[in-house]
């Protein structure tokens, strides 16, 4: 369908002191359109409304309506209309005088605007308020009356900024429908912001999604979900599971180790690609009838279906060993010191570079004052460490002679190494006292930092990757001894719906169709 | 809160003391005579009738309500535009301004209004610069102006601080939706801003006009003997005259005014209050 174009935005560039919002967005906007610019908050959607509708200025480019440029025409001039966010209704002004307030401006006789305003309320289905106070409607009614009072003057336009933000869900539901069925029976363009991709879904003609001042896609909602062209698109809309990988040839592509088949095609050979996968198209079949096979993480019920979590390539981990001791603080022989530290494990590599402040650090030394709790610093450090494996002796006291002895450990600590994944991972046995582990205000944080956890990329040692902390014991009432404590990454997992059941644990088989995969040009984050 | 209901007992006790009783006391005054050493208070009019006979009195009335008015007028047509213009700047200039409408007021009003006489008088910095510029010859003390632009500059703040807070309230998309509609800049002043801005303009007129219609030290100062005000009239008969029923009968009938006045611009605000007016 061949539509006229009735506005034009031509690289419209706006910045708010000194901060780049819009960054030269060109947009056309047809006649009888229902368009929502769509982004997560401060992408710029209402700052481009807000240009549109006359109450800012852009830096640079051309706003062109009805063929015409209107950069310089006012807001009052301008022939589109405005639902603003909080509505803002006129307090002093009844339901009738805020819909006639546009009409009473054009000089219109009385009996005409009352014949509009009447028809307004019909439509909005708020017959018989007229006299309200707009103050005392609830959220919906006053939502409504917006819309009445920026229709009623005809607007070839209506601009909706987040008009259902400060909606309740079932509201907002409504009031979706409420709004398409409006745009339908009086046939303008409806320009929509909003950050709710499922707003947009459901009620859009035309999606136009934007990221940090730039327009990413524009297309039609089924085209927008089915066919995103990047990265963002494909995780702010729907539910996506989104996979690195190579681009062999024309419609062969290899991702999670395995070739496959798919539908896209024109990108360079061993081009690196992002891949889409929506989870309701993946299937859920036997361990050998799959193109990829999983341990089953997890399952939820949803109602409808159960959004289940498989496992492809399992992710890195290590276990460590975690001696929790009893308190060895040593008091001074006046009583009027207190000193503690622990025994702990550095790798063989890293000896070279300990000074006096790591090694307080990691054995945790302190001092302080038992009367008074104030801290008392650690004068001296004496210690005699090679690069070599062994226990080596270390003395710790404070400016008064009080005094502890501890012990460290070199180790030759293996690196975990997953090629597969690309990653590799790496910790430390540690020692820490009971009270430790009773105190510690965030546990995982702190198991991380005793350890010396830390895992990265194998391509790029810089890029360290997240580990998620696994230990089987009850941080409340926990006693001396040894424990386990393990540090992993997430493996690459796949977030399928189905309407069947599946054990946490079991093997599965993941199969989906060639079309099923999309691939997009890939996209660093 | 209920347990704590008994607490305000001696508050209540205390304004009745301080506020009710001499308010009585005032009433009482004024429609008894002094009587004879057997019966203390007798029951009388003469005060009112006195009053309400006398053209000179009834002159003096008229005097004080024109010139409360007249300063009135004046605040709401200085004041309007300051407190528009304070109420458009950032929070941080607003609150800079408003300091400097207030900052005269930590000082003594008698003070401020002797060093208006300095000013004013033969010789003084407004005199002299006034008739070098030959726009005013001779007396400027002592004068209906005189008087006028000490109550003008002594209540201002009041008007101001009451519009810039209604106005500061405002939301602004009003503004833009008002824009939106169709509306000039004009327009949605006309409109929208001068309408919301309404309670604070009754307030600010009440907080100006009341001290207005009833003061006495402005216009004896300014004012010499040449200006008698209802104000001085009523200080006259207590102080100077004695009259103490004769001048709490004035008191009553200055408040009894008062009271309608306020009435009538409340109602006059109620009428413009958003959401009651009728379909037209």
């Amino acid at each position: 369908m061949e539509q006229k174009k009735l506005i034009e935005l031509r690289n419209i560039v706006k910045s708010f002191d000194g901060q780049l919002v819009l960054k030269g967005v060109s947009l056309d906007i047809c006649e009888n359109e229902f368009v929502t610019l769509l982004g997560p908050s401060g992408c710029g959607k209402t700052t481009l409304l807000r240009i549109l509708g006359g109450f800012l200025d852009a830096d640079e480019g051309s706003v062109t309506f009805d063929g015409k440029v209107i950069n310089e025409v006012p807001p009052y001039q301008r022939e589109l209309n405005t639902v603003f966010q909080k509505y803002a209704l006129f307090p002093h002004l009844n339901v009738y005088e805020n819909i006639a307030f546009g009409l009473k401006l054009k000089k219109m006789s009385h009996d005409v605007i009352d014949q509009k305003v009447m028809k307004m309320l019909k439509l909005i289905g708020l017959e018989g308020f007229e006299s309200k106070n707009t103050t005392l409607l609830s959220g919906g009614q006053q939502q409504r009356v917006a819309i009445a009072r920026a229709l009623v003057n005809e607007p070839k336009v209506l601009l909706l900024d987040e008009p259902l933000a400060a909606l309740d869900l079932k509201l907002r539901k409504e009031m979706q429908y409420e709004l398409k069925r409006i745009q339908e029976e009086v046939g303008i363009t409806f320009i929509f912001v909003t950050h709710d991709q499922e707003e947009a879904l459901t009620m859009s003609d035309k999606i136009v999604v934007m990221n940090e001042g730039e327009i990413l896609q524009v297309d039609a909602p089924q085209d927008i979900y089915n066919k995103p062209n990047c990265r963002f698109v494909a995780n702010f809309i729907g539910e996506s599971n989104i996979f690195p990988g190579v681009m062999l040839e024309d419609y062969h592509l290899r991702f999670d180790d395995h070739d496959f088949d798919c539908g896209c095609f024109g990108f360079k050979k061993n081009e690196p690609v992002d891949v889409l996968i929506r989870p309701e198209q993946i299937e859920i079949v036997k361990k050998e009838d799959g193109k990829l096979t999983g341990e089953v993480l997890s399952s939820l019920f949803k109602g409808v279906h159960h959004e289940i979590m498989v496992e492809t390539v399992p992710g890195t981990r290590v276990t460590v060993q975690m001696q929790l001791i009893r308190n060895q603080d040593v008091a001074s022989e006046d009583g009027n010191e207190m000193i503690s530290a622990n025994n702990f494990y550095v790798d063989i590599e890293d000896v070279e570079h300990m000074d006096d402040r790591e090694i307080i650090a990691l054995s945790n030394a302190q001092a302080w004052n038992p009367h008074t709790d104030e801290f008392i610093s650690i004068a001296h450090v004496e210690y005699d460490l090679r690069a070599e494996e062994g226990i080596y002796p270390v003395v710790f006291s404070t400016g008064n002679g009080t005094r502890v002895e501890r012990r460290i450990h070199v180790v030759n600590q293996p690196v975990v190494r997953n090629e597969r994944a690309n990653e590799a991972v790496m910790a430390f046995n540690f020692v820490r006292s009971v009270d430790e582990i009773m105190e510690s205000q965030a546990l995982d944080t702190d198991l991380r930092t005793w350890a010396g956890a830390q895992g990265w990329k194998l391509s790029d040692e810089e890029t360290s990757v997240e580990l998620y902390v696994d230990y089987d014991f009850e941080p409340d009432e926990v006693k001396e001894g040894v424990y386990p404590v393990t540090f992993e990454t997430t493996g690459h997992e796949f977030k399928v719906y189905t309407t069947t059941h599946h054990e946490e644990g079991q093997e599965v088989g993941l199969f989906f169709p060639p079309e099923a995969i999309h691939v997009m040009p890939h996209t660093e984050y | 809160m209920k347990r704590f209901s008994k607490l305000t007992i001696p508050y209540i006790a205390w304004a009745a003391l301080m506020l009710l009783l001499p308010m009585l006391l005032i009433a009482v005054y004024s429609f008894t005579d002094q009587g004879n050493s057997i019966i203390p208070f007798t029951f009388t009019l003469d005060n009112y009738v006195k009053f309400f006979t006398d053209p000179d009195f009834l002159l003096i009335l008229w005097r004080s309500i024109l010139i409360a008015l007249k300063t009135t007028v004046l605040c709401l047509l200085l004041g309007y535009p300051i407190a528009y213009f304070i109420a458009r700047c950032e929070e941080k200039t607003q609150n800079l301004l408003i300091l400097c409408i207030t900052f005269p007021m930590w000082i003594n009003m008698l003070v401020r209004t002797y060093a208006w006489i300095g000013l004013l008088s033969e010789g003084g910095l407004v005199q002299r610069v006034l008739s070098l510029l030959g726009l005013a010859d001779g007396e400027l003390l002592y004068t209906e102006g005189a008087v006028l632009l000490g109550m003008v500059y002594n209540f201002l703040p009041f008007m101001i601080l009451q519009i810039q807070t209604s106005l500061s309230k405002m939301d602004y998309a009003l503004l833009d939706a008002s824009a939106d509609l169709g509306a000039s800049p004009r327009q949605t002043f006309r409109l929208v801003t001068l309408p919301l801005s309404l309670p604070g303009v009754v307030n600010g007129i009440t907080l100006v006009f009341l001290p207005a219609v009833s003061s006495f030290f402005i216009p004896k100062m300014l004012g010499g003997g040449q200006y008698f005000l209802i104000g001085n009239m009523i200080e006259n008969q207590f102080i100077t005259v004695g009259e103490w029923n004769f001048g709490s009968a004035i008191a009553i009938i200055m408040a009894v005014i008062m009271m309608c006045l306020m009435m009538l611009v409340r109602r006059i605000e109620a009428r413009n209050e958003g959401g009651k007016g009728e379909r037209p």
